[in-house]
Protein backbone atom coordinates (compact mmCIF):
# COMPACT_ATOMS: atom_id res chain seq x y z
CA UNK A 1 0.00 0.00 0.00
CA UNK A 2 2.82 2.33 1.13
CA UNK A 3 4.52 1.37 -2.03
CA UNK A 4 1.53 2.49 -4.62
CA UNK A 5 1.82 5.71 -2.68
CA UNK A 6 5.42 6.54 -3.20
CA UNK A 7 4.61 5.16 -6.89
CA UNK A 8 1.56 7.45 -7.04
CA UNK A 9 3.06 10.36 -5.37
CA UNK A 10 6.13 10.36 -7.56
CA UNK A 11 4.16 10.11 -11.05
CA UNK A 12 2.13 13.32 -9.92
CA UNK A 13 5.46 15.27 -9.50
CA UNK A 14 6.97 14.60 -12.45
CA UNK A 15 3.83 15.15 -14.27
CA UNK A 16 3.19 18.07 -12.05
CA UNK A 17 7.24 19.79 -13.05
CA UNK A 18 6.52 18.27 -17.00
CA UNK A 19 3.48 20.95 -17.02
CA UNK A 20 5.36 23.91 -15.05
CA UNK A 21 8.28 23.60 -18.13
CA UNK A 22 5.42 23.30 -20.69
CA UNK A 23 4.06 26.37 -19.00
CA UNK A 24 7.27 28.36 -18.57
CA UNK A 25 8.01 27.42 -22.20
CA UNK A 26 4.68 28.99 -23.82
CA UNK A 27 5.07 32.23 -21.46
CA UNK A 28 8.79 32.24 -22.65
CA UNK A 29 8.07 32.16 -26.31
CA UNK A 30 5.09 33.20 -26.79
CA UNK A 31 3.30 35.56 -23.64
CA UNK A 32 6.83 37.56 -23.68
CA UNK A 33 5.95 38.61 -27.05
CA UNK A 34 2.66 39.03 -26.20
CA UNK A 35 3.75 41.36 -23.34
CA UNK A 36 6.39 42.86 -25.26
CA UNK A 37 3.99 44.08 -28.14
CA UNK A 38 1.21 45.91 -26.12
CA UNK A 39 4.06 47.45 -23.71
CA UNK A 40 6.07 48.61 -27.12
CA UNK A 41 2.32 50.07 -28.53
CA UNK A 42 1.62 52.26 -25.18
CA UNK A 43 5.47 53.64 -25.37
CA UNK A 44 5.18 54.69 -29.13
CA UNK A 45 1.55 55.84 -28.31
CA UNK A 46 3.00 57.77 -25.25
CA UNK A 47 5.75 58.95 -27.40
CA UNK A 48 2.91 60.44 -30.22
CA UNK A 49 0.97 62.12 -28.03
CA UNK A 50 3.99 63.33 -26.34
CA UNK A 51 5.15 64.84 -29.66
CA UNK A 52 1.61 66.05 -30.98
CA UNK A 53 1.26 68.23 -27.26
CA UNK A 54 4.34 70.24 -27.01
CA UNK A 55 5.41 72.01 -29.66
CA UNK A 56 7.76 71.09 -32.33
CA UNK A 57 10.91 72.88 -31.11
CA UNK A 58 13.01 74.43 -33.74
CA UNK A 59 15.30 72.30 -36.06
CA UNK A 60 19.05 73.34 -35.81
CA UNK A 61 19.84 75.51 -38.46
CA UNK A 62 21.74 72.77 -40.45
CA UNK A 63 23.18 69.52 -40.06
CA UNK A 64 26.77 70.86 -39.46
CA UNK A 65 25.76 72.56 -36.27
CA UNK A 66 27.83 70.64 -34.43
CA UNK A 67 28.11 72.47 -31.24
CA UNK A 68 24.89 71.23 -29.08
CA UNK A 69 22.92 74.31 -28.91
CA UNK A 70 21.49 74.72 -25.15
CA UNK A 71 21.99 71.17 -23.20
CA UNK A 72 18.83 69.77 -23.88
CA UNK A 73 16.50 68.17 -20.91
CA UNK A 74 18.30 64.64 -19.97
CA UNK A 75 16.22 61.53 -21.00
CA UNK A 76 14.69 59.92 -18.06
CA UNK A 77 14.97 56.38 -17.25
CA UNK A 78 12.89 53.85 -18.47
CA UNK A 79 10.79 56.23 -20.60
CA UNK A 80 10.83 56.34 -24.02
CA UNK A 81 12.09 59.30 -26.56
CA UNK A 82 12.63 58.04 -30.07
CA UNK A 83 12.06 55.58 -32.43
CA UNK A 84 13.61 53.18 -34.56
CA UNK A 85 12.95 52.04 -38.19
CA UNK A 86 15.08 49.23 -39.53
CA UNK A 87 13.77 48.50 -43.06
CA UNK A 88 15.90 45.22 -43.38
CA UNK A 89 13.75 43.60 -40.78
CA UNK A 90 10.27 44.31 -42.52
CA UNK A 91 8.56 47.52 -43.38
CA UNK A 92 6.27 47.60 -40.19
CA UNK A 93 9.20 46.65 -38.00
CA UNK A 94 8.90 49.95 -35.51
CA UNK A 95 10.25 49.81 -32.27
CA UNK A 96 10.29 52.47 -28.98
CA UNK A 97 13.67 53.49 -27.83
CA UNK A 98 14.04 54.09 -23.97
CA UNK A 99 16.28 55.50 -21.92
CA UNK A 100 18.90 52.65 -20.20
CA UNK A 101 19.44 49.05 -20.71
CA UNK A 102 17.35 47.74 -17.35
CA UNK A 103 16.09 44.52 -18.10
CA UNK A 104 12.53 46.46 -17.22
CA UNK A 105 13.71 48.66 -19.99
CA UNK A 106 14.66 46.32 -22.76
CA UNK A 107 10.88 44.11 -22.10
CA UNK A 108 9.27 47.32 -22.97
CA UNK A 109 11.15 48.45 -26.21
CA UNK A 110 15.01 48.89 -27.62
CA UNK A 111 17.48 50.38 -24.72
CA UNK A 112 19.33 53.44 -25.31
CA UNK A 113 23.02 52.76 -23.27
CA UNK A 114 22.81 55.77 -20.37
CA UNK A 115 25.76 58.74 -20.96
CA UNK A 116 26.25 57.29 -24.85
CA UNK A 117 25.36 60.28 -27.59
CA UNK A 118 21.49 61.29 -28.74
CA UNK A 119 20.15 60.53 -31.72
CA UNK A 120 22.52 62.39 -34.76
CA UNK A 121 24.63 64.10 -31.92
CA UNK A 122 28.71 63.52 -32.32
CA UNK A 123 29.68 60.18 -30.76
CA UNK A 124 27.95 56.93 -30.56
CA UNK A 125 24.12 56.70 -30.19
CA UNK A 126 24.20 52.82 -28.82
CA UNK A 127 21.09 50.83 -28.33
CA UNK A 128 20.48 47.24 -27.16
CA UNK A 129 17.14 45.29 -27.92
CA UNK A 130 16.55 41.45 -27.58
CA UNK A 131 17.30 39.15 -30.03
CA UNK A 132 14.17 36.04 -28.96
CA UNK A 133 11.69 36.87 -26.69
CA UNK A 134 9.86 39.81 -25.76
CA UNK A 135 8.59 40.25 -29.33
CA UNK A 136 12.20 39.52 -30.98
CA UNK A 137 13.00 42.77 -32.13
CA UNK A 138 16.75 41.80 -33.36
CA UNK A 139 15.68 38.74 -34.31
CA UNK A 140 16.94 39.34 -37.72
CA UNK A 141 20.06 41.11 -36.87
CA UNK A 142 22.73 38.90 -38.58
CA UNK A 143 20.74 39.74 -42.15
CA UNK A 144 21.90 43.37 -41.79
CA UNK A 145 24.47 44.33 -44.98
CA UNK A 146 26.73 47.50 -45.10
CA UNK A 147 24.08 50.28 -46.85
CA UNK A 148 21.04 49.22 -44.94
CA UNK A 149 19.10 52.20 -43.38
CA UNK A 150 18.24 52.31 -39.60
CA UNK A 151 16.32 55.49 -38.86
CA UNK A 152 15.73 56.88 -36.03
CA UNK A 153 12.86 59.45 -34.98
CA UNK A 154 13.53 61.51 -32.10
CA UNK A 155 9.91 63.65 -32.66
CA UNK A 156 11.59 66.94 -34.70
CA UNK A 157 13.99 65.04 -36.85
CA UNK A 158 14.48 61.71 -39.06
CA UNK A 159 18.21 60.58 -38.67
CA UNK A 160 18.89 57.88 -41.65
CA UNK A 161 22.24 56.31 -40.62
CA UNK A 162 23.66 53.38 -42.95
CA UNK A 163 25.04 50.22 -41.67
CA UNK A 164 29.03 50.41 -42.05
CA UNK A 165 29.60 46.64 -41.76
CA UNK A 166 28.06 42.86 -41.21
CA UNK A 167 27.48 42.50 -37.98
CA UNK A 168 30.43 41.81 -35.94
CA UNK A 169 30.62 38.79 -32.86
CA UNK A 170 32.48 39.64 -29.92
CA UNK A 171 32.43 38.69 -25.98
CA UNK A 172 30.07 40.10 -23.61
CA UNK A 173 32.84 42.54 -22.08
CA UNK A 174 34.03 44.22 -24.80
CA UNK A 175 32.64 47.39 -23.83
CA UNK A 176 34.84 49.35 -26.21
CA UNK A 177 32.00 48.81 -29.14
CA UNK A 178 29.80 51.71 -27.59
CA UNK A 179 32.65 53.76 -27.24
CA UNK A 180 32.22 57.71 -29.27
CA UNK A 181 34.30 55.92 -31.29
CA UNK A 182 34.19 52.39 -31.56
CA UNK A 183 37.07 49.83 -31.46
CA UNK A 184 37.15 46.99 -34.32
CA UNK A 185 34.34 49.11 -36.31
CA UNK A 186 36.50 50.44 -38.85
CA UNK A 187 35.79 54.17 -37.93
CA UNK A 188 38.45 56.83 -37.35
CA UNK A 189 38.07 59.77 -35.92
CA UNK A 190 35.24 61.12 -34.24
CA UNK A 191 31.19 61.01 -35.87
CA UNK A 192 27.96 60.78 -35.52
CA UNK A 193 27.52 57.05 -34.89
CA UNK A 194 25.31 54.18 -33.87
CA UNK A 195 25.74 51.20 -32.56
CA UNK A 196 23.00 48.41 -32.11
CA UNK A 197 24.15 45.02 -29.89
CA UNK A 198 22.04 41.85 -29.52
CA UNK A 199 22.83 38.76 -27.40
CA UNK A 200 24.77 35.82 -29.98
CA UNK A 201 23.88 33.11 -29.95
CA UNK A 202 20.60 33.32 -31.08
CA UNK A 203 18.88 31.55 -27.63
CA UNK A 204 22.66 32.23 -25.58
CA UNK A 205 24.55 34.51 -24.15
CA UNK A 206 27.99 33.75 -24.58
CA UNK A 207 28.85 36.46 -27.04
CA UNK A 208 27.28 39.72 -28.47
CA UNK A 209 26.66 41.04 -32.10
CA UNK A 210 27.36 44.39 -33.11
CA UNK A 211 26.16 46.15 -35.70
CA UNK A 212 27.48 49.76 -36.61
CA UNK A 213 26.01 52.97 -38.74
CA UNK A 214 27.21 56.49 -39.34
CA UNK A 215 24.59 59.01 -39.94
CA UNK A 216 23.49 59.36 -43.29
CA UNK A 217 20.78 61.94 -43.85
CA UNK A 218 18.92 64.38 -41.60
CA UNK A 219 15.17 65.64 -42.30
CA UNK A 220 12.92 67.77 -40.03
CA UNK A 221 9.80 65.73 -39.05
CA UNK A 222 7.61 68.61 -40.49
CA UNK A 223 8.82 67.19 -44.71
CA UNK A 224 7.32 63.34 -43.48
CA UNK A 225 9.23 60.36 -43.73
CA UNK A 226 12.78 59.49 -45.20
CA UNK A 227 12.50 57.85 -48.99
CA UNK A 228 14.02 55.46 -47.03
CA UNK A 229 10.63 53.80 -45.05
CA UNK A 230 8.66 54.76 -48.00
CA UNK A 231 9.06 51.00 -49.71
CA UNK B 1 -1.96 14.96 -3.71
CA UNK B 2 -4.39 15.16 -6.85
CA UNK B 3 -6.67 12.59 -5.48
CA UNK B 4 -6.57 14.37 -1.99
CA UNK B 5 -7.64 17.53 -3.51
CA UNK B 6 -10.34 15.83 -5.53
CA UNK B 7 -11.66 14.26 -2.13
CA UNK B 8 -11.65 17.42 -0.34
CA UNK B 9 -13.99 19.20 -2.87
CA UNK B 10 -17.27 20.18 -1.66
CA UNK B 11 -20.05 19.16 -3.90
CA UNK B 12 -21.04 16.56 -6.48
CA UNK B 13 -18.64 15.47 -9.90
CA UNK B 14 -19.82 18.55 -12.05
CA UNK B 15 -19.42 20.72 -9.26
CA UNK B 16 -15.76 19.50 -8.11
CA UNK B 17 -14.52 19.83 -12.06
CA UNK B 18 -15.64 23.42 -12.16
CA UNK B 19 -13.66 24.54 -8.67
CA UNK B 20 -10.86 22.07 -10.05
CA UNK B 21 -10.52 23.82 -13.01
CA UNK B 22 -11.29 27.04 -11.63
CA UNK B 23 -8.02 26.68 -9.20
CA UNK B 24 -5.93 25.60 -12.39
CA UNK B 25 -6.78 28.92 -14.16
CA UNK B 26 -6.00 30.29 -10.67
CA UNK B 27 -2.51 28.31 -10.02
CA UNK B 28 -1.57 29.56 -14.00
CA UNK B 29 -2.24 33.08 -13.40
CA UNK B 30 -0.27 33.45 -10.65
CA UNK B 31 2.47 31.46 -12.59
CA UNK B 32 2.14 33.88 -15.56
CA UNK B 33 1.96 36.76 -13.80
CA UNK B 34 4.28 36.54 -10.52
CA UNK B 35 5.96 33.25 -10.88
CA UNK B 36 7.60 33.53 -14.34
CA UNK B 37 8.47 37.19 -14.83
CA UNK B 38 10.62 36.45 -11.24
CA UNK B 39 12.23 33.79 -13.11
CA UNK B 40 12.77 34.47 -16.22
CA UNK B 41 15.64 37.35 -15.99
CA UNK B 42 18.08 34.28 -14.03
CA UNK B 43 17.92 32.68 -17.61
CA UNK B 44 20.59 33.94 -20.18
CA UNK B 45 18.60 34.75 -22.93
CA UNK B 46 18.05 38.38 -21.61
CA UNK B 47 21.70 39.38 -21.88
CA UNK B 48 21.80 41.93 -24.71
CA UNK B 49 24.30 44.73 -23.50
CA UNK B 50 27.80 44.52 -23.15
CA UNK B 51 28.61 44.65 -19.27
CA UNK B 52 29.48 47.61 -17.54
CA UNK B 53 28.54 49.96 -20.60
CA UNK B 54 25.63 51.44 -18.80
CA UNK B 55 25.22 52.85 -15.53
CA UNK B 56 21.90 51.14 -15.11
CA UNK B 57 22.56 48.00 -16.62
CA UNK B 58 22.39 45.98 -13.00
CA UNK B 59 20.85 43.41 -14.32
CA UNK B 60 20.95 43.72 -18.17
CA UNK B 61 24.50 42.15 -18.34
CA UNK B 62 24.18 39.25 -16.37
Amino acid sequence: MSVRLVVRTFSELCITVGALIVLFVVYFLFWTGVKAADAAEGEIDTLQSQWASEPVAPAPPSASASAEPSDPAPYRGGKPFATMHIPRFGSGWEWPVLENTEVKTLQKGLGHYSGTARPGDTGNFAVAGHRRTYGDPFKDFPKLRPGDAVVVNDGTTWFTYRIAKKPHRTVPTDTAVVDPVPRSSGFEGAGRYLTLTTCEPEWGSSHRLIAWAHLDATRPVSEGEPPELAD
Amino acid sequence: MYGWIWRHLPGNAWVRGIIALMLILAVVYALFQYVFPWAEPLLPFGDVTVDGASAGGAGAGR
